[in-house]
Parts: structure tokens; C-alpha cells; sequence
């Protein structure tokens, strides 16, 4: 029997203002009319949904404790917001121009920019049953927004936790920088050790002309935690979107990203770095539209799997007729530690334009024999060159990282997956 | 007195193919040897093979110090004191040399002492503003093989193999690369320099002379062999 009937809609949606009722119900009929996707869909290959809706329940409200946000630290001073399985905790502040609300409040109270963002980057619930879920049960979550002109004075830490087992939750991250602002967001995904949760992160991204936003999501879930993500960005004239996201929870989890290069002279940089062990599972689906024209796209993700964890990256870019002038390049690498894990890494390039320069690059192989001879002909034993050469392969994208300050957690993160590993004799 | 490197009828192949055909050679120690002979006599992968390259079946004998390598897994050999200078050292991506020294001077015999020639060769060498940059990556000929002296002179081995130190270099490289070897020349210390020219041994003084040819060694003596090899060419010694 599902849980998510009608009742559970109302009750997610008993705050909704009346413009946003007909989405939620239509969410609801797609969400019953729906069904698990499968991999005959393209967007769906590779992974096997091994779980029904029907396994999970909507979060009851209420604090997860997990501790302080690590994250947090690591930042020089920054507006924190803390999101309970979706629920926004605590008050609403503004800080010099830059306002962080939770979203149910600014639906009510800030519509106009609510509902600007939701209509152009919020996720559709007609693409797939997650989506849907998403749109008819959910709800919570917080409403960034830097007005014209205003440079955010600070990093916005959002630790959205989650936790229950057998629970969903579907938190919303919406963030909005009007013209020329500037806006600079972490998010640190967690979930409670040993919860068997059901997390289905939403991004809404508006970055206006001649705007910026950094976002960068840590996605640390336990790994009994499964996470179906999406994030879609609308970039505007001569603005800049940067995104990184770290992979290292969930024993599944998915991300998929849709940027909107919309406004002439718009710009994305695209950084990932994924380590997948035990029998994780780690997907990607990134798309990049180009529609203006004299946009630029750099994507750029390097990955590792271990034992029988499996990654896919199929990284998409698409220029419109429209896109004339356009720069745009995808890079994925993988390195396969143990016999048994995989890495999938489809790169698509779909041109309309003519006059463009684009590239790809994909790699999925082993670590290097000729670096771990050279490292042990200096005296290193073999586990330690090749932690070496392992800590180097991600140093390229942990230098990208729009936010450098979480380079190095991610490299302590990634370096004890690899040598837990090591010790239980994995790899 | 044991050698600094003996090599004992040491054999190597891949597959069907024999590369080396039964090598003796013996450095003592304090003494500066060069390893002379055409491209593709088995210069280089004799140094492999001593130094345990997974890519060869060998036989016979190498003591370093008195102590046998030849078994001993790549790292076991370089902590029994054999080091070998690449021909074509690898780039190490995203790896500073700054953190691949940290770790040779945690397994060096005495952290203290290798932390102390890791000072004074960084030093004479000018190596600090290469030590936050990857390890040999975007380094041109002269700098890579600069730093291999480099961590020749922090690993502090028992003997040394320099694979075509000289190679790729000019003149002026060539000089200074041979005034390093001479510099380290130390009676705990022995050096087999690789080449296929004489032009660096003008810069130094070697104190024998091998010339390999097709896997084998077919003349061993003084300097004046160089000299010959010099006018002459290796169609003199086969
Ligand atoms: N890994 C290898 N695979 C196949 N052939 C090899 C390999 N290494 C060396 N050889 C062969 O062995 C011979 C000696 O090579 P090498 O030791 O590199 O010579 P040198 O260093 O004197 O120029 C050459 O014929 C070369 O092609
Ligand atoms: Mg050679």
C-alpha cells in the first residue's frame, strides 16, 4: 500500500498559496498515473532501480541530530541555514540584500520571485515519477535571493540533513540572483548512519544578467541512503554559474543537471569528483543547452570506483541554431580500482550552430603501472604509491571547485574511502 | 668489502625475446663507472631489471651493498640502497614533489638525515620553487633530470644507475648534470652513469669504461675507450 495517497499531498501542500494548488495536484495525478522508471528509457540506462515508492513514507516533521555541520567550519563566516528532511529550521533573515527564507513562507510572501523561479527553472513533475514525487509531496526548503546589485557578504552554508528509516524526504534549494548580484552557496547533503532514507534534492537556479552564483553541493549521505536529485539552472546574459559537486554518499545516488545557457555571453563551469565504493552506486546526467549565442561551457568530473561500485557520467551538450559562437567542453575520468567495479562515461555532443568549438574527453582505466613503478623506485611501498597517484588523480578537480575551502575535506573524504579500502584489502 | 653494485650473469627477456645475454659488471664503491653502448643494446632495461620492472624474466644475480635484489619486490630494492635516475621520468599528475619527498623521507632508514640532505640539495640544486609543482609534469629535459639528481641525493643509495642523464640536454646541462655526479662521488657511494655518447664523460672522470652491444658486455676498461668509441663508433668494439 502507498503512502503517498491523496491525504499526504494535502497535507504537504496545507501552507501552498493558491497559484501553486494546481501544480501540486497535477503533480499528484502524474505521481499515481506514473511508474518506475526503467532503462529502456536512454536517461535511465545503466542502473537498475532496485526499490519501489512503496518501500518509503513521507519524513514526519520533527530535528534529525547529526552533529554540527563540518562544512560549516571550513567557511569564513557564513549565513547558515539548516533543512530538516526538507523543513526549513529557524528564522528567516536578511543580511545586507541577501535573504535566505524558508520556501514554504516565501511562496506566501515573496510570490513574484517565488514563482518567477519556480516557472523557469522549478522541476517539471511530467518528467518522471521523482520529479512528480517531488512536486505532490514536497514542499520544504529555503528561497535564497540576492536582489540587483547585491553582493552576497557572505557564504550561505545550507545543511540539509535527512533521516528515518523508510522515510522520504524532498528538499527544495532555490536560489535567486537578480541582475549583477552575486550569490555563493554550499550545500551539505547528510543523512542518518544506517537510515534506509529516500532523499529527493531539488536545485532552482536563477542567475540573472550580468549575475553570478558558486554552488557547491556535498553530497555526504550514509550509505544505506538513496538520493535522485535534480538541479536546473537558467543562466542569464553575460552572467556565470558555477557548480561542483562532491559524490561520495548513498548507496545510490543520482544527480541530474539541466543548464540553460539562455542569455547571450552566459558562462557554466561544471566540476564533479566521485568516489564510489562497496556497491554504490554513483550517476550523473548532465546536460548543457547552449541558446544564446557567444556562451561557454566547461564540464569537468573525474571519478573513482571501488570493489563493485559503479559510476555513470553522460554528459550532453547541446547547442541550439541559436548558439553561434559558442565554446563548450566536457571531460570525464575514471579510475577503476578493483576488478569488479565499472564506470560508465558517455559523452554527447548534439550541434545545431555551425560556427562553435567544442570537446570532449573520456577516460575509464586502471591506475597508472608506469607512476607506481617510478613512485616504488623511490622506496614507496605499492599501497602508498598508489594512494599517491590516487590522491593526484582528483587534485585537478578539487582545484576547480568553485569554493577551494572544501578541497580539503574532500580530499580527507576521498583519501579514507581509498585507504579503508586499502585496509580491507579491496583494491 | 662488498661492491657498491655486483651483477652477476643476469639475464632478461620478454617472452621469446632475449634482451640481456649473461651481465657481469661490478662498481665498487667510490668509484664513478659508464655503462657505454648503441640504442637498443639493453641500456635501459638492464637498469630495469635491476631495479625489479614487472616487464622482464630474469635470471642471475645482483647484490647491492652485498645484499641480493634480484626477487625483491621495486620498493625493497630502492630501501636496500639501488637507485635508479629515469631516462624519461615519469609524470606523476597532481602529485607535488614536495609530498613525494615527504614520503621518501618517511621510509628512509634515518627520517632525521634524509630530511637534512632533502635541505642542504634542495639548496645547491634550486629546487624549491619546483617542490609545489607536480612531480616531473610540464618539466623540461634539463629540470626533470635535475630533479631526479635530486631525489638521487635524498634517497642517499648505496649505488646508483643514471639512465641517459645526459640525454635530451645541451651543453651547458650536460656539464652541470656531470659536476653533480662528480660532486656526489663518496666513498659509500657508486655510480653507473648510462650513455650513448662520450660527450658527458668529457665532464667528469669515469673510472671504468663498459660497453654493452646486443645484451652483452664486450669490452670493459679505462677512459681511452670512450675516446675511441668517440672516432671510431661501435663498429670498432663488435
Ligand atoms: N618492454 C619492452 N617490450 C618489448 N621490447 C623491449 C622492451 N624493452 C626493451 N625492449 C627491446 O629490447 C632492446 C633493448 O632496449 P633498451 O634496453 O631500451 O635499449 P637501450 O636503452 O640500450 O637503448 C630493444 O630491441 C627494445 O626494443
Ligand atoms: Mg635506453
Amino acid at each position: 500500500m502507498s503512502h503517498f495517497d491523496q491525504m499526504a499531498s494535502s497535507t504537504a501542500g496545507a501552507e501552498d498559496p493558491t497559484w501553486r494548488s494546481a501544480a501540486r495536484s497535477g503533480a499528484f495525478d502524474a505521481f499515481t498515473n506514473g511508474s518506475m522508471p526503467t532503462q529502456d528509457e536512454e536517461i535511465w540506462r545503466y542502473i537498475d532501480l532496485d526499490f519501489s515508492m512503496d518501500d518509503y513514507r513521507p519524513a514526519e516533521p520533527g530535528l534529525i541530530d547529526l552533529g554540527g555541520d563540518p562544512l560549516k567550519d571550513v567557511l569564513s563566516d557564513p549565513v547558515t541555514v539548516l533543512l530538516s528532511n526538507g523543513e526549513y529550521e529557524g528564522e528567516d533573515r536578511t543580511v545586507d540584500g541577501l535573504s535566505v527564507m524558508s520556501l514554504r513562507r516565501a511562496l506566501v510572501e515573496s510570490p513574484s520571485v517565488a514563482e518567477s523561479v519556480l516557472s523557469r527553472a522549478g522541476v517539471s513533475a511530467e518528467e518522471d515519477l521523482f520529479k512528480a514525487a517531488a512536486a505532490a509531496f514536497g514542499g520544504g526548503g529555503v528561497l535564497v535571493h540576492a536582489g540587483r546589485n547585491i553582493v552576497a557578504p557572505s557564504v550561505v552554508s545550507i545543511d540539509a540533513r535527512s533521516g528515518g528509516g523508510g522515510a522520504a524526504s524532498f528538499p527544495s534549494i532555490v536560489l535567486v540572483a537578480e541582475e549583477h548580484a552575486e550569490l555563493s552557496v554550499v550545500v551539505h547533503l547528510r543523512s542518518t548512519p544506517g537510515d534506509d532514507t529516500l532523499v529527493i534534492p531539488q536545485f532552482s537556479i536563477l542567475v540573472g544578467d550580468g549575475a553570478r552564483i558558486s554552488l557547491s553541493v556535498v553530497q555526504n549521505f550514509d550509505y544505506r541512503a538513496r538520493s535522485i536529485g535534480s538541479l536546473r539552472a537558467v543562466v542569464g546574459a553575460d552572467a556565470t554559474f558555477r557548480f561542483g559537486e562532491i559524490g561520495l554518499g548513498g548507496r545510490l545516488a543520482r544527480l541530474h543537471l539541466d543548464v540553460d545557457l539562455e542569455g547571450r555571453g552566459s558562462s557554466a563551469n561544471i566540476v564533479g569528483a566521485y568516489f564510489g565504493e562497496q556497491q554504490q552506486i554513483l550517476d550523473y546526467r548532465y546536460f548543457m543547452r547552449h541558446i544564446g549565442t557567444n556562451t561557454r561551457s566547461d564540464m569537468f568530473l573525474k571519478g573513482a570506483v571501488e570493489d563493485e561500485a559503479r559510476s555513470v557520467f553522460t554528459g550532453m551538450i547541446r547547442i541550439e541554431e541559436t548558439g553561434q559562437k559558442t565554446e563548450a567542453f566536457q571531460t570525464n575520468r575514471n579510475l577503476i580500482l578493483s576488478e569488479g567495479a565499472s564506470a560508465q562515461s558517455v559523452p554527447n555532443l548534439e550541434i545545431l550552430a555551425n560556427d562553435v568549438r567544442c570537446g570532449h574527453g573520456s577516460t575509464v582505466g586502471p591506475l597508472d603501472a608506469d607512476q607506481r613503478y617510478y613512485l616504488m623506485s623511490r622506496g614507496l611501498d605499492p599501497e602508498t604509491a598508489d594512494r599517491l597517484q590516487m590522491r593526484g588523480f582528483f587534485e585537478e578537480a578539487l582545484q576547480m571547485l568553485p569554493h577551494p575551502e572544501l578541497a580539503e575535506p574532500t580530499r580527507a573524504w576521498i583519501n579514507r574511502k581509498y585507504e579503508t579500502a586499502q585496509a580491507e584489502g579491496r583494491v | 668489502m662488498p661492491n657498491a653494485l655486483e651483477i652477476s650473469n643476469l639475464t632478461a627477456s620478454i617472452g621469446d625475446l632475449q634482451i640481456l645475454k649473461g651481465i657481469d659488471l661490478a662498481v665498487p664503491f667510490g668509484e664513478v663507472h659508464a655503462l657505454m653502448g648503441p640504442n637498443g643494446s639493453g641500456k635501459s632495461t638492464l637498469t630495469n631489471a635491476l631495479m625489479g620492472h614487472d616487464a622482464y624474466d630474469t635470471s642471475g644475480s645482483a647484490l647491492v651493498g652485498g645484499v641480493e635484489v634480484m626477487g625483491l619486490p621495486v620498493h625493497e630494492r630502492a630501501r636496500v640502497g639501488l637507485f635508479e635516475a629515469f631516462q624519461y621520468p615519469t609524470e606523476v599528475a597532481g602529485v607535488s614533489l614536495r609530498d613525494l619527498i615527504t614520503e621518501m623521507i618517511e621510509v628512509a632508514p634515518d627520517p632525521a638525515a634524509a630530511s637534512e640532505r632533502t635541505t642542504q640539495a634542495s639548496g645547491l640544486l634550486e629546487m624549491e620553487r619546483f617542490m609545489d609543482r607536480a612531480v616531473n609534469v610540464g618539466l623540461s629535459g634539463g629540470e626533470k633530470k635535475r630533479s631526479e639528481m635530486f631525489q638521487l641525493a635524498v634517497a642517499a643509495p648505496k649505488a646508483a644507475i643514471l639512465d641517459e642523464i645526459d640525454s635530451g640536454l645541451d651543453i651547458d646541462a650536460v656539464r652541470e648534470v656531470a659536476e653533480l655526479v662528480e660532486a656526489l662521488r663518496d666513498p659509500t657511494f657508486g655510480v653507473l652513469v648510462i650513455t650513448h655518447y662520450s660527450r658527458i664523460l668529457r665532464y667528469m672522470n669515469v673510472d671504468r669504461i663498459h660497453v654493452m652491444v646486443d645484451g652483452r658486455i664486450i669490452e670493459s676498461g679505462g677512459p681511452e675507450i670512450a675516446e675511441r668509441l668517440e672516432s671510431e663508433g661501435y663498429a670498432s668494439v663488435r
